[in-house]
């Protein structure tokens, strides 16, 4: 990621410009369910910290795939690491980089476009890190049973914005057709957007986040179980890089 | 290390032949390595076909055979990267498959396809791999000016590693296997795409490490480079060893110098003292006069038909052609091939 900007890019800076580009839209749209005091951020940036995470769910396999491009996964394999050591190794730098992204666009939220949130950040952070390793194993499912790049990135980016869209990261559940708002609590990102809801527009604090984070640690674990599953190491991974 | 010669079995006409040395019991034979009965499969492809192989300590043993005789698979298998389907590996006297952590430390392995990370630096590689390796930051630090020193890379350390040239991404290839100095060193390929000064620092760093104790495991598919290194040699073909023992006892067991006749169209009859084998346009007569034969056989061929006449030495490469009937070269063309379709078995199965 040092080496590469452009995922900087990706990760923060565009988020943050679709914040500018569409919280006024989502103001109306807060002030007609009858929120006042709102500048639309607060829909506006958790949906973009949100819906950039789950499109990015493939970055966490794109570090899998690019072991095997370069030829050092079977060298890794090959060293006294175990497995454990091996996934845990990849997987948690990723965790990590997805908590920072989703917490640095929080951070960045009211300096830049007067986000106030109005709850607990005990809550906000524990929702955040939550979001984080949900997603994280979402992605290392994608990374399972997938084979080649092409797959990974279409699983992944057309799951993750599915996950974002479905889950009311793009536009509010309640303005969804009805097919659709039944879907969404199937979906971690519906959890994480209540989650957000709740602490930044309905001042609520760590009892009343309960459900959600516990619902999005099941979503995580139940990912990283079928993950653990599928995953071969001794797959053959195609890398186009 | 001497090795038995023993002619054992015969099989579809070829005569194979195993090492008498070594017992089956855990550690009493010595060896560093030791596999017993390997098999391995990718589908339908059998890739290994029932593999014994011992290595002691301090021995150089080239594991030659034609792309696609299973090298690469062994090779994994004994890294602990693939399961068998039968057979064991022992490393040290340990089961690779039950105490597979332990081998794996004791283990160096330099793999067939270049592996190493191109977006830090050539130290950077080292630093990670070596720690990784169990190696304590001083030692580490010095091992990497041995094994820099020995490669020719120091003055590569700093520069990142993606921007070498291919001799030098496998010498920085080749160090990482060595920084741990494992007790067995299992080398795939390493030489190739190497240019001749790599190819060179990679034997000679191999003697050294025999001659410090470690057991080499060097498979490879260039004749002239076993024959260079004279170390022993175990020939794979078709996923067994055909052939086991140093280099000049199997070319003084099997090969005669043969006289190879082509011809434009079908072999002509032509009568000639026994032992005369055809491959498709192609007269093969093993003799131990060359010269002779050719004034015996030459008068019998009839006007423009004969192409080409060609007298192959004892070597490797008459070894192979008398305990397979084919061609060197000419298997190893159709392993490549067969190799591609292999590959694809593995992503097919792997699904």
């Amino acid at each position: 990621m040092w080496s590469d900007p452009s995922t900087v890019i990706f990760v923060i800076v565009m988020p943050l410009i679709m914040v500018a580009l569409m919280k006024e839209l989502f103001a109306t749209a807060l002030r007609a369910e009858g929120f006042q005091g709102v500048n639309g951020s607060e829909f506006a940036v958790p949906a973009m910290a949100v819906g950039f995470a789950a499109f990015g769910v493939g970055y966490s396999g794109f570090t899998f795939f690019r072991d095997h491009g370069w030829g050092t996964w079977d060298r890794l394999r090959a060293t006294p690491a175990s497995s454990a050591d091996i996934l845990i190794g990849k997987v948690v730098p990723n965790v990590a980089v997805t908590f920072v992204q989703l917490a640095l666009l929080f951070l960045l939220g009211g300096p830049l476009f007067g986000l106030e949130v109005r709850g607990s950040w005990l809550a906000l952070t524990l929702l955040v890190a939550v979001v984080a390793l949900s997603l994280c194993a979402f992605g290392m499912l994608v990374t399972a049973v997938t084979r080649t790049m092409n797959q990974l990135n279409a699983i992944g980016s057309v799951g993750g914005m599915a996950m974002a869209m479905l889950g009311g990261a793009w536009v509010p559940v309640a303005t969804m057709p009805g097919w659709a708002q039944a879907i969404a609590p199937a979906l971690p990102t519906y959890w994480a957007m209540q989650g957000f809801r709740g602490v930044i527009l309905e001042s609520k604090g760590v009892p009343q986040v309960v459900v959600p984070v516990l619902v999005m640690a099941g979503f995580g674990l139940l990912y990283t179980v079928i993950a653990a599953a599928r995953f071969r190491f001794e797959d053959t991974k195609v890398y186009f890089g | 290390m001497a090795h038995d010669m023993q002619r054992v079995r015969e099989s579809d006409g070829r005569m194979l032949a195993s090492s008498g040395a070594g017992s089956t019991e855990v550690g009493r034979s010595g060896a560093m390595l030791r596999v017993s009965g390997l098999r391995k499969s990718y589908g339908e492809i059998e890739a290994l076909r029932g593999v014994d192989l011992e290595v002691a300590a301090g021995e150089i043993v080239a594991l030659l055979g034609p792309n696609g005789a299973g090298k690469t698979t062994l090779v994994s298998i004994v890294a602990g990267l693939r399961r068998a389907d039968a057979g064991v590996v022992e490393v040290d006297g340990l089961d690779a498959r039950r105490r597979s952590a332990e081998v794996r430390r004791r283990i160096g392995l330099a793999p067939q396809d270049t592996g190493i990370y191109p977006v830090v630096s050539v130290r950077r590689n080292l630093l990670l791999f070596g720690e990784l390796a169990g190696l304590g930051r001083a030692e580490l630090r010095r091992r990497i000016d041995e094994v820099a020193e020995a490669l020719d890379i120091g003055e590569l350390l700093d520069r990142q590693a993606g921007k070498l040239s291919g001799g030098q991404k496998r010498r920085v290839h080749t160090a990482i296997a060595l920084l741990h100095r494992p007790a067995l060193l299992l080398l795939d390929e390493a030489t190739t795409g190497a240019d001749v000064e790599t190819r060179g620092h990679i034997l000679e760093l191999v003697r050294q490490l025999a001659a410090e104790g470690s057991a080499v495991l060097y498979s490879t598919h260039y004749l002239a480079e076993v024959e260079a290194l004279g170390s022993a040699v175990a020939i794979l073909d078709h996923g067994q060893v055909i052939a086991r023992g140093d280099v000049g006892d199997l070319i003084g067991a099997h090969a005669v110098p043969v006289v190879e006749l082509a011809f434009d169209g079908e072999v002509p009859a032509i009568s000639s003292h026994g032992g005369a084998t055809v491959e498709g346009n192609r007269l093969r007569l093993p003799t131990r006069d060359p010269a002779a034969t050719l004034v015996e056989v030459v008068p019998q061929v009839p006007p423009g038909v004969l192409s080409s006449v060609e007298i192959i030495r004892p070597n490797l490469e008459a070894v192979y052609l008398a305990l397979t009937g084919r061609r060197y070269d000419e298997a190893d063309r159709e392993g490549a091939r067969e190799e591609a379709t292999e590959r694809k078995g593995r992503s097919v199965v792997a699904k």
